[in-house]
């Protein structure tokens, strides 16, 4: 945020809305005339927080913060904070596809998160956001589903992902989804092992040391393999520029915002722009695209250091 | 089961009965609200965000000489050994709600915010025994980061009774037990009980062993987050280059 020094600034800029003479201290204009405020930063191809337009703000990963989870990561992107957490259940699966698990993906966003947010009055965006984030995790096929089965026919894994927004300062969807992946590359399948009803039931690691003889359906614990892992990012549209990742207070301002998917071979997985002032030329999507590219390298980084960070500790 | 070993006096995870669990109290940990706290008792662990005080939403509901206090519990999906989809309003939820929201606002200085309103809310994102007790802390952590006045830090923990013990700072398997266990809230300086829930049955002698056992806690923990309250005011103090 900005330092709360309170430097005059001059008025008499007609796009101030008509400020004549007389100065003004810079939190005052910023709330004030916001649009005005935001422009006068882009002209020179920079934003408030000093960021350059084009550049994500520090990114953080850290995996397994609840403990009683089979998999879960806290991811930070700014100020926006992700916590994201998988339980594993046993069920049987359906008809239709008894070979595969299932997953089922909600994003809740409780008060705690925004000021804006409050009991009776739920944010608008959170249902959106659930439903983008589980079309988006599914059609990427990341999980291959037939990972999640145990028994053909009999049981297989229904895993929940359950993620909870825990500060809402812009970009929610990039955060949500990279706390997603996270989860799943730290998630560990519990053992498993038939009992005397002939129900599948979880075995923990100290009840194996005493009995021998407990059949397991799974030899061992692993993780689910993912393949073409896909990692978002969201731009904000204004006049003719771009700016990627923007905070609350940006997407407050400019409305207009495009959500590109990219998985980890380069391939597009979807492209969001649910309508807005700003129409986007062809070239501005070809911008964004990229830009979204480059951010892949970033976050790819980021989630290898904190795989590795796991298995050091 | 023996919650108590009778050789060594440890309980089921090493500490000795009047031994409380490592409690860690975090200041300012989300960003937009006005004041917020993490709360750590063991495994449970909680985050309290504080909004206000601001304009009353629902004018029916205004108070012309004080402010309205309002609290709202929840409960992660995750937070518990099983996955459990809760719904928003269910028994549970609503009564600690209630709970909370009467114990902090025997605190706050009401009178001196008429007609606005000021927000708590709790979420419980891991929960190993003593929820409430860690929503009531990291409340008082919030408010006090939010700068809202209170009379006094309010602190809370919990005792029970087992295997003929008092036991201090109930953890999950010791609460689901089925001996009693002591909630209580107090206002560390003064000295005040603000909340006292118990359940089961206790002869009334051994209840007032507990419940000072009880009381012991809640002033240990009171002093801790005194601690972190001066730590955070030391280092806002270096920022602003006092």
């Amino acid at each position: 945020m900005a330092a709360a020094t309170s430097t005059a600034f001059g008025g008499g800029e007609t796009g101030g809305g008509g400020l004549a003479a007389g100065e003004m201290e810079v939190e005052a204009y910023r709330r004030l005339f916001p649009l005005a405020f935001y422009e006068r930063h882009l002209r020179d191809s920079v934003r408030p927080d000093a960021r350059p337009l084009h550049r994500a703000r520090d990114t953080s990963i850290a995996l397994g913060p609840v403990a009683s989870a089979d998999g879960s990561a806290l991811v930070k992107i700014g100020d926006t904070t992700m916590l994201a957490a998988i339980k594993l259940e046993v069920m049987t699966p359906a008809t239709d596809a008894p070979d595969e698990g299932s997953l089922a993906i909600e994003f809740y966003m409780p008060p705690i998160c925004s000021p804006t947010v409050r009991p009776g009055r739920p944010a608008e965006v959170a249902p959106v956001i659930s439903k983008q984030l589980s079309d988006t995790i599914i059609s990427s096929q990341m999980i291959n589903l037939k990972e999640l089965s145990l028994v053909s026919g009999k049981a297989s894994w229904m895993s929940y992902l359950d993620i909870y927004c825990l500060n809402a300062d812009g970009a929610l969807f990039d955060a949500a989804l990279l706390s997603a992946i996270a989860a799943f590359s730290h998630l560990q399948i519990p053992l498993v092992s038939l009992n005397d009803d002939g129900k599948v039931i979880t075995v923990s690691e100290e009840l194996l040391e005493g009995k021998p003889s407990v059949e397991l359906v799974n030899k061992e614990k692993r993780k689910l393999p993912l393949q073409r892992i896909p990692f978002s990012l969201t731009c904000l549209l204004h006049e003719k520029y771009i700016l990627a990742d923007p905070t609350a207070e940006e997407e407050s301002v400019m409305e207009t915002f495009v959500t590109v998917v990219l998985d980890s071979l380069g391939q597009l997985v979807s492209i969001y722009k649910p309508g807005g002032a700003v129409l986007a030329r062809r070239s501005t999507v070809k911008e964004c695209i990229r830009l979204t590219k480059q951010r892949i390298d970033e976050l790819k980084n980021i989630l290898d250091e904190s795989a590795s960070a796991m298995e050091v500790a | 089961m023996e919650y108590v070993d009778s050789l060594t006096g440890f309980r089921l995870d090493g500490r000795r009965p009047n031994d409380m669990r490592q409690i860690r109290g975090e200041i300012g940990v989300v960003a937009k609200a006005d004041g917020s706290a993490l709360f750590e008792m063991g495994n449970t662990k909680v985050i309290a965000a504080v909004y206000g005080p601001r304009e009353v939403q629902n004018k029916g509901q205004q108070i012309n000489n004080q402010a309205l206090v309002r609290c709202e519990y929840s409960m992660a999906n995750f937070s518990t050994g099983d996955r459990t989809r809760r719904p928003k309003g269910d028994r549970r939820s609503t009564e600690i709600s209630l709970v909370i929201r009467q114990t902090m606002e025997a605190c706050i200085l009401v009178h001196l915010m008429p007609r606005s309103q000021i927000d708590i809310f709790v979420q419980v994102l891991q929960a190993d025994g003593g929820t409430r007790s860690a929503c009531i802390n990291a409340a008082t952590l919030a408010l006090a980061d939010a700068g809202i006045p209170m009379r006094d830090l309010v602190t809370s923990c919990s005792a029970g009774y087992l295997s003929s013990t008092p036991l201090l700072d109930l953890n999950y398997v010791e609460d689901s037990a089925g001996g009693p266990d002591v909630t209580v809230g107090i206002l560390a300086k003064t000295d005040k009980v603000t909340l006292l829930q118990m359940d089961s049955k206790l002869p009334i002698d051994i209840f007032e062993n507990v419940m000072q056992l009880a009381i012991e806690g809640c002033k240990a923990i009171a002093q801790y987050i005194r601690e972190v309250l001066l730590e955070n005011t030391k280092l806002l103090e270096s920022r602003k280059g006092l």
